[in-house]
């Protein structure tokens, strides 16, 4: 049995079938509850795990089809379009789901109708129930009001006025209950007998591709899984050569025999169609992920989905089938790297309109092609002089409070070693962007300095020196060649 | 004589054997004379003679380099070294492809991340041409590292490490040089605060900073200023097994490293000419002179050594 508190009292959420057995109901108070058996073993609610629970589930219904909503706490809605022949038809397909469900251990009510109002009623009030198309009516007519999906005041409010069933309300005329329980409750009706279309919006995206395998025996060895993967990607290159496209994003669902699902997502910097690239691409990802993959009792289904597409330009080769290739290796070795080490694993430094030195070079993801933005060398004197490294965060520099207020910095102390400065150039000026930290921040002077070793550093100094405000601050914010 | 002769000659057998494996001349059995003026296409010139000649005619490029620095502060030097090195590379290629800059994630962090301006105006190598790949292990750093040596469109793998990785060891080494070797690609394997270890690049050079020359204008050196980049580059390890220091000056705009004639340039302020260690640079001096105690003083032990190193303190006691 379940508890739950709601309004500072203790009341019992959810109970099994003994416990209904003896007498109890939900909703009862527990303090009632254990003054009539007091040895009920009573567990609180966990409404989160409860949820991750529902997503789980959600997850392994991926299997029936891939539009699976969450509806509410307790939930699940599956649009099955087009998907029962897969299963023999509507009423073996629902049967299918229940025994998978019970022998998982769940108790589960599904109903199985045209539209999702009916299908809900079917479920939560008749239990295992495969409406035909047009029986909707039949269907709703004896339920309580409840059946339509109403808020609890919009129910409380039927019944007060003595309308108790489903029939009764249809029968009133549409203009008055608008009037007096809101376009919410016709809008229901009209959804649950198919009149309005209601969109169920699914949990995931929704793949442009799908390709899977049942398989009779579940597989766990890795090398079994890129061969899947292998016959996968054939069967998904027919369909991409149709459309004339590659594949840019791709999912690996694996669902595990225990309904655990695993999934596995790669991106192409350019549009993929052979078997062999996406093996190795899955490949990788896999040697990456191998500590924290656990295969458990084997997977029984993988699905190969294709989330996002791109043109792919066919290239004639020359006679020695070499043409274009290298510009294509980049790209594969760059999606390699990304597959086992993170999307930010191979970047490309690209110029940004900056002054700030650390803003002026945005580092972006390699795209599997080389911009051709300059190519050609720019005269260095119209290039700002900066430093070859540079630090993500300036570090902090202590400088002696003996130093003058203006100028460069005698001697500093950077992480824990006293420099002391011989030469130094500056101060150059950079204010910051008055849009981005208003125009109060203070402005930055920078001054190339070069210690008695010869090493050549680039420090900033933050701010002035004004009457009755701290000192100004110093930091490090590169090194020169 | 006659035996000994023929252990000389077995000697030398056998070493030219181990250059034929190694595929490398010995440079101390040829004269080094001979390839100084010749264009070698397959070794980069770096245009200074004697370090050029040293090297048997230039950087090998297709293989392994290191570059070494001492101090993680120290690594606006190394870098600047390799961009410079990159930026030769590229400047003599005909279609020049990008530079893949491979480098851990600690070593990003502690010497902060290359910057493709400062880059730019260093050596002239374009943002565009340049990649960067970060790994958190060495081992995924060495991963990449090898998978990308092969690939026919990179100029140059750049590799960059902090300290001394166990997993960096002679085979690692030797993999990434076999791979440069067979790739006919220069990979420049930078290692900054690192330690001399056995490695299979066949040329290891330490690069730290050195105090640069004013620049010039019109009118003569500008006092004070900080002209063009300095390096003291040491030759630690070469095929001709030669020791070498040269303190280069490269030339940004030129693209070029001239070899300072007159190395001594000292900095304009009194400062110590040897450098403090490092981390510890403000010791306070000693505060006076340890003075040996009188033998006659001492009675038991006074005639050993030790006791007159222990001072002043323990001597006496002892006495009374």
């Amino acid at each position: 049995m379940v508890s739950l508190h709601r309004n500072n009292t203790v009341q019992i959420a959810a109970l099994d079938a003994r416990a209904e057995a003896l007498g109890l109901k939900r909703g009862m108070g527990l303090a009632d509850a254990r003054a009539m058996h007091p040895s009920l073993d009573v567990v609180e609610t966990d409404p989160a795990g409860e949820g991750r629970l529902l997503e789980a589930l959600a997850d392994w219904c991926d299997r029936y089809t891939p539009l699976v909503a969450l509806d509410g706490a307790d939930g699940l809605f599956l649009d099955v379009t087009g998907c029962t022949q897969l299963f023999g038809g509507e009423k073996p397909m629902l049967d299918t789901v229940l025994a998978q469900f019970s022998a998982q251990g769940f108790d589960v009510r599904a109903g199985l109708a045209s539209t999702a109002g009916a299908a809900w009623a079917a479920a939560r009030f008749r239990g295992r129930l495969a409406v035909a198309p047009g029986a909707e009516r039949e269907l709703l007519a004896p339920l309580p009001p409840q059946a339509l999906r109403l808020e609890k005041p919009v129910c409380a409010g039927l019944d007060s006025v003595g309308l108790r069933s489903v029939d009764e309300i249809m029968a009133a005329p549409r203009a008055p209950l608008a009037r007096r329980f809101g376009r919410e409750l016709l809008i229901r009706l009209d959804q649950a007998l198919g009149r309005v279309d209601e969109a169920v919006s699914p949990r995931l995206p929704v793949p442009a591709l799908v390709v899977e395998r049942q398989l009779a025996e579940p597989v766990v060895l890795t090398e079994d899984i890129e061969r899947l993967v292998h016959m996968l990607a054939t069967a998904l290159k027919a369909d991409l050569e149709r459309r004339g496209e590659g594949a840019r994003r791709m999912e690996l669902s694996l669902f595990r025999v225990d309904g655990a699902v695993s999934r596995i997502a790669i991106s192409t910097s350019l549009a993929l169609r052979d078997p062999w690239k996406i093996r190795n691409l899955f490949r990788e990802r896999l040697a990456a992920i191998v500590s924290d993959f656990d295969a458990g009792y084997g997977f029984d289904l993988a699905r190969l989905a294709v989330f996002s597409t791109g043109p792919f330009d066919v290239r004639q080769s020359d006679l020695a089938g070499e043409a274009g290739a290298e510009e294509d290796d980049l790209a594969l070795f760059a999606d390699r790297v990304r597959a086992r080490l993170g999307a930010g694993a191979v970047v490309q430094p690209v110029a940004v309109e900056s002054h700030i030195p650390e803003r002026a070079i945005a580092l972006r993801p390699f795209a599997g092609k080389l911009l051709h933005g300059g190519g050609q060398r720019v005269p260095q004197p119209l290039l700002p002089e900066r430093p070859v490294r540079l630090f993500g965060r300036p570090e902090p520099v202590e400088v002696p409070a003996t130093e003058l207020p203006e100028g460069p910095p005698m001697r500093f102390r950077w992480r824990r070693a006293l420099h002391s400065v011989v030469r130094a150039e500056g101060p150059e000026r950079i204010a910051p962007e008055w849009w981005r930290n208003g125009e109060e921040a203070p402005e930055r002077d920078y001054y190339r300095v070069e210690d008695s070793e010869g090493r050549r550093y680039w420090l900033y100094r933050l701010g002035h020196h004004e009457a009755g405000k701290p000192p100004p601050r110093w930091f490090m914010h590169g090194l020169f060649a | 004589m006659a035996s000994c002769a023929v252990a000389r000659d077995a000697v030398f057998a056998l070493r030219r054997e181990i250059a034929r494996i190694e595929g490398t001349l010995p440079q101390r059995l040829d004269t080094p004379a001979a390839t100084d003026d010749a264009g070698d296409a397959a070794r980069l010139r770096i245009g200074v003679a004697g370090f050029d000649r040293l090297l048997g005619g230039g950087l090998a490029r297709a293989a392994l380099t290191e570059i070494h620095g001492h101090e993680t502060r120290e690594c606006g030097a190394v870098s600047g070294f390799a961009l410079a090195l990159a930026g030769l590379l590229l400047g003599q290629a005909k279609e020049p492809g990008p530079v893949l800059w491979v480098g851990m994630s600690e070593v990003f962090r502690e010497a902060g991340f290359p910057h493709a301006t400062g880059g730019q105006a260093l050596s002239g190598i374009a943002p565009e041409r340049l990649l960067f790949a970060e790994a958190a292990r060495i081992a995924d750093v060495l991963w990449v590292a090898e998978e990308a040596i092969p690939l026919q469109r990179l100029a140059a793998v750049v590799v960059e490490v902090r300290g001394n990785p166990d997993k960096l060891d002679l085979t690692a080494t030797r993999r990434l040089h076999r791979r440069a070797q067979a790739a006919g690609r220069p990979v420049l394997l930078l290692r900054q605060a690192a330690q001399a270890q056995a490695t299979a690049a066949p040329v290891r050079l330490v690069v730290s900073p050195a105090l640069s020359a004013p620049r010039r204008i019109f009118a003569g050196p500008l006092e004070a200023s900080i002209g063009r980049p300095a390096f003291t580059v040491s030759v630690d390890k070469c095929p001709a097994a030669l020791p070498g220091l040269f303190t280069l000056e490269w030339n940004p705009d030129e693209c070029l490293f001239t070899e300072r004639a007159n190395p001594e340039i000292r900095a304009a302020n009194p400062v110590a000419v040897v450098s403090l260690s490092g981390g510890r640079t403000d010791i306070a001096p000693a505060a006076g002179q340890i003075v040996a105690f009188s033998k006659k003083g001492a009675s038991g032990a006074g005639g050993q050594p030790a006791s007159q190193q222990h001072g002043a303190d323990r001597g006496p006691r002892r006495t009374g």
